[in-house]
């Protein structure tokens, strides 16, 4: 059992401030992030009850606090202010190596100087194992990763793809309670990276831990995660499984960073008439299913100016007899079984995903560059968010 | 292949850089070489008429008693001077590339010795050594201190190598400092993670990685030890009773004042070949424990 806990955990950098102004530089402001008395706040007020083996994924744009919540968990920063409990224990200033936790980084950070087997081998001498355990659990380790006939190579005699094993396998064998990833496939070319991300997966049913993963790749996040945590600007904008935060995401920003290519966003009109919604992008009503008009009454949503998302799947083809949208093709990207669309529509450049397989001959046709074309939005999976971003839905 | 080589203009460039540091090494290094081995093989006061006498000189430098007795000193130096300014800057280099305030006025401090020169802090010490302190032992009733141990035939090496330490350590500790920050920061966290802490961090991840840096470190020290001129001339002049007296110093005294050119150009020029065969002897067996990072 280990569940971890992180209670109103806060990351501050103290401030430099007196520093910088003697080389009087003007300073740039790098990032939004909330600068206070103390200093710089790199994480506020994070909170996350992680059950047993569960899968979270940390992520968010650079610089959005997500590294920097791990290597607090991992004992590599302190902590600021809150509580990070592991399995019932407050852990806060516990060594790093007392916590039970393994971690995997970036830049794999292998020991240069030993074996694949050295590597390994290591925490578990440190631990004063017995050899003959050792040599078991390594290569165990060895053999699920599959990099048994390495053992003897240095880590500069391996590809990326391996030493990023070799480092996996050197926080397995310890068995923790608690396996930290920090963005461990950005350094892998994309091929290798869906490969190692199956891996990731499969690994996950062999060994009884409990996953904290970083990365800024909205896939990874999506596939790996039981739920994802997205932040921005150190503050945790929403956590959820990944079907909540592509269904329901709480603002712009993470209907934005969730979903690839990304959602759609027009600006709109939202009325209200006896409590029924509807929604006019130019003069075109905007279909509101029922369930969100229900929403929208339950949360007293006046009439307003807003900020209307759909996403490139989420977009059909119109009839010219039908109410439809209207825009330009610019670019048509044929992915076989689909056909990306961007269309200059409204001023704004709009992505639409349309599987070939319902197009007509003639629609095919007529899907060229610099075509009209006639497109519609589901009225069920249409976002409306509030000028300041905000979900009016939520 | 009969056409003519142009030079291209980086070609140009490189040679323009090349050529003036060649000439200068040919003339003060290569040339003295070639020249200390032609007078080696002659009878040459340094004055006068000479003549040829083969491979004599050569033969005499390993009879010698006094350069028999000045290898012994001279190795005895170099290897203790070696051991310590190694251990102590390796030391100085650990805490001065730790997190601590004034991190790099203390470096620039520690610097200091590297740039006066060798006479000049020879001659520093010779005076502490020669009247603080014995004043201070005397003071403080420490018979040991009350006479100056530069006139001891057993203790007066040591005050060379604490002066050429002293001066030696300077650049060791910046080499040090240097490789330290070669080794990634995330390997140091990894090895927290897997529980490497203090001495273990040190043995297992620290030092085997910051190899290549000792490497030079030690061919450095034991060359510049190896040839202890400087310190020498100003502290000892070679004695008490010839204690201190360095093959460097032995040739220069005797070849120059002594009337042994020829004899001591022999010396010179075999030392020359001791020296380059232990650096090759130590780049080729630390070399075999360097890891590429």
């Amino acid at each position: 059992m280990a569940e971890v806990i992180l209670k109103h955990i806060k990351k501050v950098y103290p401030n430099n401030e007196s520093k910088k102004k003697k080389k009087g530089e003007p300073e740039k402001k790098k990032s939004n992030l909330l600068i206070t008395e103390e200093g710089v706040v790199a994480v506020q007020d994070f909170n996350l009850e992680i059950k047993d083996k569960e899968f979270i994924v940390l992520v968010g744009p650079s610089g959005c606090g997500k590294s920097t919540t791990l290597r607090m968990v991992a004992g590599l920063e302190s902590i600021s202010g809150g509580d990070l409990m592991i399995d019932g224990k407050k852990v806060n200033d516990v060594e790093p190596k007392d916590r039970d936790i393994a971690m995997v980084f970036q830049n794999y950070a292998l020991y240069p100087h030993m074996t694949v087997r050295g590597n390994m081998e290591y925490p578990l001498k440190l631990q004063k194992k017995d050899p003959a355990e050792i040599k078991q659990k390594v290569e165990e380790a060895a053999e699920i990763l599959g990099i048994t006939q390495y053992l003897e190579r240095k880590p500069k005699a391996l590809s990326g793809g391996q030493r990023q094993r070799v480092a996996i396998g050197r926080a397995i064998v310890r068995e923790p309670k608690v396996l930290l990833m920090d963005e461990p496939l950005s350094n892998l070319d994309a091929k290798l990276r869906n490969q190692m991300r199956a891996e990731i997966l499969k690994l996950r049913q062999r060994i009884n831990a409990t996953f904290i993963y970083v990365t800024h790749d909205q896939t990874e996040a999506m596939t790996l995660g039981d739920r994802i945590v997205i932040m921005k600007d150190g503050v945790v904008l929403q956590i959820g499984t990944p079907q909540e935060l592509f269904d329901h995401p709480v603002d712009t920003f993470v209907a934005g960073f969730i979903g690839m290519p990304q959602m759609n966003m027009f600006d709109a009109e939202l009325k209200e008439e006896g409590g029924k919604y509807t929604a006019k992008l130019e003069d075109v009503e905007i279909p509101i299913s029922e369930e969100k008009q229900e929403r929208l009454r339950k949360n007293k949503v006046k009439s307003q100016p807003i900020t209307l998302g759909i996403r490139p799947e989420h977009i059909t083809l119109a009839k010219e007899n039908e109410t439809h949208l209207t825009g330009t093709i610019g670019v048509s990207e044929m992915m076989g079984s689909a056909v990306h669309l961007h269309a200059d529509a409204y001023g704004k450049d709009t992505i639409m995903i349309i599987q070939t397989m319902n197009l007509t001959a003639e629609e095919q046709k007529n899907i060229a560059i610099g075509n009209k074309i006639n497109f519609m939005f589901n009225g069920n999976m249409v976002h409306l968010f509030a000028t300041d971003g905000a979900n009016l839905e939520v | 292949m009969n056409k003519k080589h142009t030079w291209s203009k980086n070609e140009k460039v490189f040679l323009g850089l090349l050529i003036p540091i060649l000439i200068l090494f040919f003339c003060f290094n290569t040339l003295p070489l070639i020249k200390g081995f032609y007078y080696g093989l002659t009878n040459f006061r340094g004055y006068g008429n000479y003549d040829f006498v083969g491979l004599r000189n050569f033969i005499e430098v390993f009879q010698d008693s006094r350069v028999g007795k000045s290898y012994l000193f001279t190795f005895k130096y170099a290897i203790v001077m070696t051991i310590a300014v190694n251990v102590i800057s390796l030391i100085l280099a650990l805490g001065l590339n730790s997190k601590i305030r004034g991190k790099n006025a203390l470096r620039g401090i520690y610097f200091v010795p590297n740039i006066l020169g060798g006479l000049v802090v020879g001659y520093i010490f010779s005076f502490i050594f020669t009247y603080i302190l014995p004043a201070i032992g005397e003071a403080a009733g420490i018979s040991f201190l009350s006479n100056s141990i530069l006139g001891s035939t057993t203790w007066a090496w040591v005050a060379i190598v604490i002066v050429g330490a002293w001066q030696g350590i300077a650049m060791n500790t910046i080499i040090y400092i240097s490789g330290l920050q070669t080794v990634p920061e995330d390997v140091y966290e990894a090895g927290m993670l897997d529980g490497s802490t203090g001495w273990r961090k040190f043995k297992d991840i620290t030092l085997p990685l910051i190899m290549p840096f000792i490497t030079i470190n030690l061919v450095l020290c034991m060359k510049n030890a190896m040839m202890v001129f400087d310190q020498i001339m100003a502290l000892t002049k070679g004695g008490p009773s010839q204690s201190t007296e360095s093959i460097s110093y032995l040739i220069y005294n005797n070849g120059m004042s002594g009337g042994q050119f020829g004899f001591q150009s022999a010396n010179a020029f075999i030392f020359f070949i001791v020296i380059v065969a232990i650096s090759i002897f130590q780049t080729t067996i630390l070399g075999k424990k360097e890891e590429q990072l």
